[in-house]
């Protein structure tokens, strides 16, 4: 769901969605500025706005009047930058393509730019090679990474010499040119804005004749920055709180929920914790004398899968309290009163950490199981991955 | 393309030539201008045009009118001014001096 801002170009009533009507803005304020002591400023000025007055009607149609960003976009880039004609040439070429739809007939919208594989150093772990190729095919670095160290596990190195043979050959994206063209079609966020937006302001500066306009052109400038981040940072907040708000009205439809918050909280932590130290118990128990505390696990399991199936039965157990403890958050840092709501969470969080790590130390110092669990987390491991290895020379 | 990025501001330089032949021939609006220009190497952007005719409106190379269109607000026309068409003549001429003087050079 996008805010929807009505315009008046030149007399013609537009609605453009909020980031839409933020670029054009940014347009028409940098066009301003640069005919910054053109006699016929305001005349240009009109002008331009007719024209993509005119552009907008012939793209909507005469029954629509709500323009998407995208193609507020695509008629700004099609109008082309504001040239006062006055002094430096232009170093590019008008680009022909998109020159000549003026017509009925629209423009296309900007291409994607073609994707090339790089290397990421943007919140890579090593050297960038994951993050690229999860970047280059849409997928999430984890399970990029993930594969990578199985792969290398499996192979027997062979995959580990594949990374760093692929650490040398893949060029590192180091220009925000070319961090677009790794990622693909650059989706237009806040930076992007920001930094399309600067670059303008910094042409602007050029034309300015004097300090004084300089300098209240900067400061303009920065005001309307903060601004900017500001809305953006709040409209993702936003968003993040309405895709939360199916938990959030499940437990807000239950008023005990609502009462007694601050009470339950504790409660379901400490349950949550019972039910982890239960979990840490099991695990201990299966490691120490390969028994679910004196069950004997289904024969033929190896023990590092027994571990796995407790995992995941353990996540789908805990999954409602996480939940309900999520949705408790979200209300507090969502809602419209967070107040004490927010101490209690940190609160929660604080007793939550506190009261596993007091439990976890105490188990190590003092159980001479818990030890000689943790000595034979090696053995279980090295078990895991020699069956891997059968399996895959298997099949 | 490198020849396109060296002739730039050769381009941009005859872009007010090209404008005043373009009106000299008949009445036309701004996106008409940008439309005939748009399938050549001279093809050009709102944001470049609509500087340029009001600096040449202001040079009195050309004047316009308002008229009204089928569809939509009026339009401006533009048209030459006297001064316009004696400017097309002088720059006519001073750009076949050019052309000759090119096709002299590297001739033996």
């Amino acid at each position: 769901m996008n805010k929807v801002i009505t315009v008046n170009l030149n007399g013609n009533a537009y609605q453009l969605e909020e980031s839409g009507y933020e670029a054009l803005r940014v347009y028409l304020d940098g066009a301003a500025a640069k005919l910054a002591g053109n006699p016929d400023r305001e005349e240009i000025i009109s002008d331009i706005e007719q024209a993509i007055a005119d552009k907008l009607r012939a793209l909507l149609g005469p029954y629509k009047n709500v323009a998407a960003t995208a193609q507020v976009q695509a008629i700004i880039a099609e109008m082309g930058p504001v040239d006062t004609g006055a002094g430096t040439p232009v170093n590019e070429p008008p680009p022909r393509e998109k020159a000549g739809a003026t017509g009925p007939a629209p423009g296309p919208a900007p291409a994607a730019p073609a994707k090339r594989l790089y290397r990421l150093h943007d919140g890579s772990m090593i050297s960038g090679v994951c993050n690229g190729i999860a970047a280059y095919f849409n997928l999430d670095p984890t399970i990029v990474r993930l594969a990578f160290v199985i792969g290398a596990m499996l192979t027997g190195g062979v995959g580990m010499v594949a990374y760093l043979v692929m650490a040398v050959v893949i060029p590192l994206a180091s220009t925000a040119e070319e961090k677009d063209a790794a990622r693909g079609a650059p989706p237009f966020t806040a930076q992007e804005f920001i930094r399309r937006a600067r670059a303008g302001y910094y042409d602007s500066m050029k034309g300015f004749p004097d300090r004084q306009s300089r300098r209240a052109w900067k400061r303009k400038f920065k005001e309307d920055m903060r601004a900017w981040s500001r809305s953006f940072k709040w409209q993702a907040h936003l968003d993040t709180c309405a895709a939360q708000s199916h938990w959030h009205n499940y437990w807000a439809e239950h008023p005990f929920m609502e009462a007694g918050w601050g009470i339950a909280l504790p409660f379901l932590t400490l349950f949550n914790a019972a039910l982890a130290i239960g979990f840490i118990i099991v695990i201990i128990s299966l490691l120490t004398n390969g028994t679910l505390i004196g069950q004997a696990p289904p024969s033929g399991l190896p023990v590092w899968l027994t571990i796995v199936l407790l995992l995941i039965a353990y996540n789908f157990i805990v999954w409602p309290i996480k939940a309900a403890r999520h949705a408790f958050y979200r209300h507090g840092l969502c809602g419209a009163r967070p107040g004490p709501r927010v101490f209690i969470s940190l609160w929660d969080t604080f007793v939550w950490i506190a009261f596993v790590s007091v439990l976890l130390w105490l188990a190590l110092t003092h159980l001479p199981e818990v030890q000689a669990a943790v000595s034979n987390i090696p053995v279980v491991f090295h078990e895991a991955k020699d069956n891997l290895h059968q399996w895959w020379s298997h099949h | 393309m490198i020849l396109d990025e060296k002739f730039a501001p050769i381009r941009k330089g005859l872009l007010e030539f090209i404008l005043l032949k373009i009106i000299a021939t008949e009445k036309v609006y701004a996106a008409d201008i940008l439309k005939q220009l748009s399938a050549t190497e001279f093809a050009t952007q709102e944001g470049t045009l609509y500087p340029l005719l009001s600096k040449m409106r202001r040079e009195e190379l050309l004047d316009y009118d308002w008229k009204e269109s089928e569809a939509g607000p009026p339009r401006k026309y533009y048209e030459l001014t006297a001064k316009g068409r004696a400017q097309l003549r002088e720059t006519s001429e001073y750009w076949q001096k050019i052309n000759e003087t090119l096709k002299q050079f590297g001739q033996k």
